[in-house]
């Protein structure tokens, strides 16, 4: 059978052309590629007769996967998971590649894709720009796209999540300015003795002083643990670090979902969160727990290392993945101002004090001082070697790389855990272009 | 042009340096799978598509990069003389 057919619901599309937001009638088989798409978006929209466009944005935020039927028909879903509801085997699901643009048309040799990255993303001769000039464009892309998603989502009940570091910080600033209505959501493991961690005392401070309701999510180990299946299905992934903020992500999901009255249907929760900074700016590092080093990092110069980890937001789906199992719409603002901070050059990304500096630029004093003089922690790892997050509550119980990798294999029915170094490699997903021809790009 | 044992051998030179693979090692050699056999890792994976590009001046494509091919030293050496090629052909 020539078709293509979408199984289960895919993810929600928040992309913006520099104006408003993307459209389905936007997404249209034979028209232009859009270049100029930014923020997340999967599509997969039928055009005249037996023709369908395919797309995924630029940066692979939000996903697709296929599998070719026995009936000769695409099968497309969000989750690999779906597909395998379906019937199909793990071993035969592809990615769309991110970026790709395609129509397939029944009885028609398969066409070529578009590909909607910029070629000077990563590349040596890309454009770059000073602080000063990335600053004021990232401030204003994030401005305006929150004005455009509030202008399209005006009644939506809507959370930011609040960690107390300066990514989340600075989004919640914003989002209150453009979502007067908006709740702020914190995480925290329940600790012995009720004491509240850093990050918590910081988020109640900030929400005080940003004047936004906190929602306080605060969970137990064993509730904690009760997310790991749907973190691995609904994430895509396996890898510890990524699996860690999953976690997090799905207490808080599961918190806000318990918090929301009746909902409409037809009307989207949005969460806005501070994702994508700490790889826009590659502001990660290596954490020790218990004499082990966990969530290494290749040993690469920083350009290279922020074309790594951007490029790897390709395999995973620890945000939007995950809060669409509760239901809820992620925004990624800085998703929007990907080319301004891929133009900041290496000695900039070599700077110390980068993050404070650029947020400074970009918030000012939008965002309270002591969040600027704050040491970052990670909800995920808490404080490492003192034990406190995720890492350490995982490890602690036994739910190690190895154990996560088990079963992730386990509940896609692989029998071979080396399967899954065929899926994901040097973080993207195994990719391959459908055609209705039944040949394979 | 450089040649796809030249390619190889580079790319070998820097797996035992970078990934500290025992000189006496005899299970290493340019056809095992550097990943099945826990060579290289996805970390180290990154690192070593960062030298293909800086050395060789070319970027792999997904499509290579997730093929049967790119798990030995001689495969990506095929690869990457194929990629070279290419490239070469174009500035002609």
């Amino acid at each position: 059978m020539s078709t293509v057919r979408v199984l289960g619901r895919l993810d929600q599309n928040l992309a913006w052309d520099g104006d408003r937001l993307y459209e389905d009638a936007d997404i249209q088989v034979g028209s232009a590629p859009p270049y100029e798409l930014r923020g997340a978006a999967a599509a997969v929209r039928r055009g005249p007769g037996s023709s369908w466009r395919i797309l995924r944005d630029p940066l692979g935020l939000n996903k697709l996967f296929w599998a070719r039927a026995d009936d000769g028909a695409i099968d497309i879903a969000a989750r690999p998971w779906t597909l395998l509801q379906a019937g199909h085997r793990f071993e035969e699901i592809l990615a769309i590649p991110r970026g790709c643009v395609l129509d397939v048309i029944a009885g028609e040799p398969p066409a070529a894709p578009d590909s909607i990255v910029p070629a000077g993303w990563f590349s040596a001769d890309g454009p770059t720009l000073d602080v000063d000039k990335a600053a004021r464009e990232i401030s204003s892309n994030l401005e305006r796209y929150l004005a455009a998603v509030a202008a399209a989502h005006p009644t939506a009940p809507v959370f930011v999540c609040l960690s107390g570091g300066l990514d989340s910080s600075g989004i919640a600033a914003l989002t209150r300015k453009h979502f007067p209505a908006a709740v702020a959501v914190s995480f925290d493991l329940d600790q012995p003795g009720g004491q509240a961690s850093q990050d918590r005392v910081v988020a109640r401070r900030l929400a005080h002083d940003l004047d936004l309701p906190l929602l306080e999510v605060t969970v137990t180990h064993d509730q904690l643990f009760g997310y790991l299946d749907t973190v691995l299905v609904e994430g895509i992934d396996w890898r510890d670090f990524n699996v860690h903020a999953a976690l997090v992500n799905a207490a808080l999901a599961d918190g806000i979902d318990g918090a929301l009255p009746a909902r409409d249907p037809a009307t989207p929760v949005l969460v806005l969160t501070g994702d994508l900074a700490n790889e826009l700016l590659v502001d990660y590092h290596q954490e020790r727990y218990k004499g082990v080093t966990y969530y290494e990092l290749p040993r690469l110069p920083a350009v290279t290392l922020r074309a790594s980890l951007v490029r790897g937001l390709d395999s995973c789906h620890r945000e939007t993945g995950v809060f669409a199992a509760w239901g809820l719409s992620v925004v990624q603002p800085y998703a929007v101002a990907v080319d301004a901070y891929l133009a900041l050059d290496g000695h900039f990304l070599g700077r110390e004090e980068r993050k404070q500096q650029l947020c400074r630029e970009i918030f000012g004093d939008l965002v309270p001082g002591y969040v600027y003089s704050r040491p970052k922690v990670r909800a995920q790892a808490g404080s490492p070697e003192l034990g406190g997050g995720v890492l350490a509550a995982c490890v602690d119980r036994g739910y190690d790389a190895a154990w996560l990798r088990h079963r992730f294999a386990q509940l896609h029915d692989v029998a071979d855990t080396r399967t899954l170094d065929r899926f994901i490699r040097a973080g993207r997903y195994r990719t391959a272009v459908p055609s209705l021809s039944g040949e394979v790009n | 042009m450089i040649t796809q044992p030249t390619i190889a051998s580079r790319i070998e030179t820097f797996v035992r340096t970078q990934f500290e693979v025992d000189p006496g090692d005899n299970g290493f050699d340019r056809t095992i799978d550097l990943f099945e056999l826990g060579y290289v890792d996805s970390v180290g994976f990154a690192e070593l598509l960062a030298f293909i590009a800086e050395e060789f001046g070319v970027e792999v494509p997904e499509a290579d990069l997730l093929s049967e091919d790119f798990l030995s030293i001689d495969g990506m050496a095929r690869i990457v003389s194929r990629l070279t090629a290419t490239a070469e052909a174009r500035s002609a």
